[in-house]
């Protein structure tokens, strides 16, 4: 029973750690998706009277990535057949020129306005159409959803750092003694707290895997892809090989911290 | 005869008191079996932890086995432990560890194999008739049983010294015979240099010895 009380004290907060990091890095990537998409989905119109080089709005701002135009060709298919030939070619005369700009990334309301402005300044711009209330609108649910998710993930981790340095001192009494007693008889500081560091390593060990295997578990169980694919969240983004990485690391490192603190705390007293 | 403890002049002080031992001045060579006796408070064991690093020279000079005690440092002071076997009043056993581990414990440090620490280790609990006990922990055992487990663990490695804190304090007739047996023997057979401090001098003890006197913190050399 000591024994399952020992390792679990550590265990348990590292998994809250743990878990908070995955889970802040499975939502970053799940926002960084939606962000995407916002942005492929996201087109500024800008009007001209006439014929721009497209390259003159591309350099207008930092944020435009491509800039393509529309060709007027197809916006006068549609009405070919209600009008006279004559008129269309008067249409055709005046029609200003279209052009569809995709951004770099989703931008927030600041850097829209500016991107306006810019474009504006180009010669011959005469209207930019940023389709402001859709933008704001799922801009800020953006950064709602960030928001919530960081501040959600750090309370987690907060409650598992207060657990593991609870557990801290716990070790401390707990190892003590036997420390003692040790250094009594001239064990040097690697053997005396080789108990320690082994029993933070195994619990640092269990506390990955059981991350690891929550999230693989995630992934390959029906019902909650179903849940997940319904949500229009990509399964792939949640579980990346280098997230064992970042949960080996910090994992390993906070248990080995945990036990360096115990060991530098260490005092003879006799 | 080389000396194992030389003292010239000691004194020692807990911080912000005044100073426990005021004078002392005296020396042990190899194989002397000595008591160190003085009233309660009168830093007999004081004295002792100053022999195995454990209490701060505040004045004079202390060195055992030729090491200077005023100027050791963590390491150096942790090889001349694994060299002294120490026996406490409180047996200071680590209690998550079997018996027989405890009494290996100086030979694990000292960097022994495991089947080497083991065979010393039942040896060694055959002296202190303890051998059926191996498997058990320090807290099924009686307080006298813990103690000669206790001089068992100070016996394993043969140590050039072996420093002892009222031992029998606690125990019964039987225990305290068992363990000034043993620190006789390891006195006699090995040549163990042997410190005891007590309250009083065994009135079964046969062998040669020394004794050191604390009275208001000067140690006399009585005999």
């Amino acid at each position: 029973m000591t024994f399952i009380r020992n390792h679990l004290g550590l265990i348990l907060p590292l998994f809250a750690i743990l878990f908070a990091i995955e889970y802040l890095l499975v939502f970053d990537r799940v926002i960084k998706d939606y962000e995407t998409r916002l942005q492929e989905q996201y087109t500024v119109i800008v009007v001209a009277e006439k014929s721009v080089e497209p390259n003159q709005i591309k350099h207008a701002n930092v944020l435009v990535n491509s800039v393509e135009s529309v060709d007027a060709e197809s916006v006068l298919l549609r009405i070919r057949k209600q009008i006279s030939k004559r008129n269309l070619e008067k249409i055709k005369a005046v029609i200003p020129a279209f052009y569809t700009v995709k951004l770099r990334h989703y931008p927030d309301k600041k850097r829209l306005e500016k991107l306006k402005r810019d474009l504006l300044s180009v010669k011959g711009v005469k209207r930019v159409q940023i389709f402001e209330k859709v933008h704001d609108r799922l801009y800020a649910m953006l950064l709602f959803m960030k928001t919530n998710f960081y501040i959600f993930g750090a309370l987690i981790g907060l409650i598992g750092f207060l657990l593991v340095m609870k557990q801290m001192v716990i070790w401390q009494l707990e190892h003590k003694e036997r420390m003692q007693i040790m250094a009594l008889f001239g064990a040097p500081v690697w053997l005396r707290s080789g108990v320690l560091f082994r029993l933070a390593f195994v619990d640092a060990l269990i506390a990955i895997l059981l991350v690891t295997g929550g999230m693989v578990y995630l992934i390959s169980d029906n019902y909650v892809k179903g849940i997940l694919t319904e949500m229009g969240i990509n399964t792939t983004l949640l579980l990346h090989l280098n997230d064992l990485t970042y949960l080996a690391s910090a994992g390993f490192g906070i248990a080995l911290f945990c036990a360096m603190w115990v060991v530098v705390r260490f005092r003879e007293e006799l | 005869m080389r000396n194992v403890i030389e003292a010239n002049s000691l004194k020692l002080a807990y911080p912000r008191h005044e100073p426990v031992i005021k004078n002392a001045t005296f020396r042990v060579e190899t194989n002397q079996f000595v008591f160190v006796t003085g009233a309660s408070g009168s830093g007999k064991s004081t004295l002792l932890k100053s022999m195995y690093g454990a209490m701060d020279i505040s004045g004079g000079d202390l060195s055992v086995g030729g090491i200077d005690m005023r100027s050791i440092s963590g390491s150096k002071l942790y090889k001349l432990r694994r060299h002294i076997g120490i026996v406490f009043q409180d047996y200071k056993l680590i209690k998550e560890w079997s018996v027989e581990k405890n009494v290996m414990l100086p030979l694990i440090i000292a960097g022994f194999p495991k089947d080497v620490c083991r065979a010393q280790a039942i040896k060694l609990l055959n002296h202190v008739k303890l051998s059926h006990k191996s498997d058990k922990y320090p807290m099924e055992l009686s307080g006298g049983e813990q103690q000669r487990v206790a001089m068992a663990r100070a016996l394993a490695h043969n140590p050039f010294l072996i420093l002892a804190d009222e031992p029998t304090g606690n125990l019964d007739d039987y225990s305290s015979q068992v363990v000034w047996e043993l620190l006789e023997r390891a006195n006699e057979e090995l040549e163990t240099t042997v410190v005891v401090v007590t309250h009083h001098i065994p009135e079964m003890f046969n062998a040669e010895y020394r004794h050191l006197m604390i009275e208001n913190g000067v140690v006399y050399d009585i005999h």
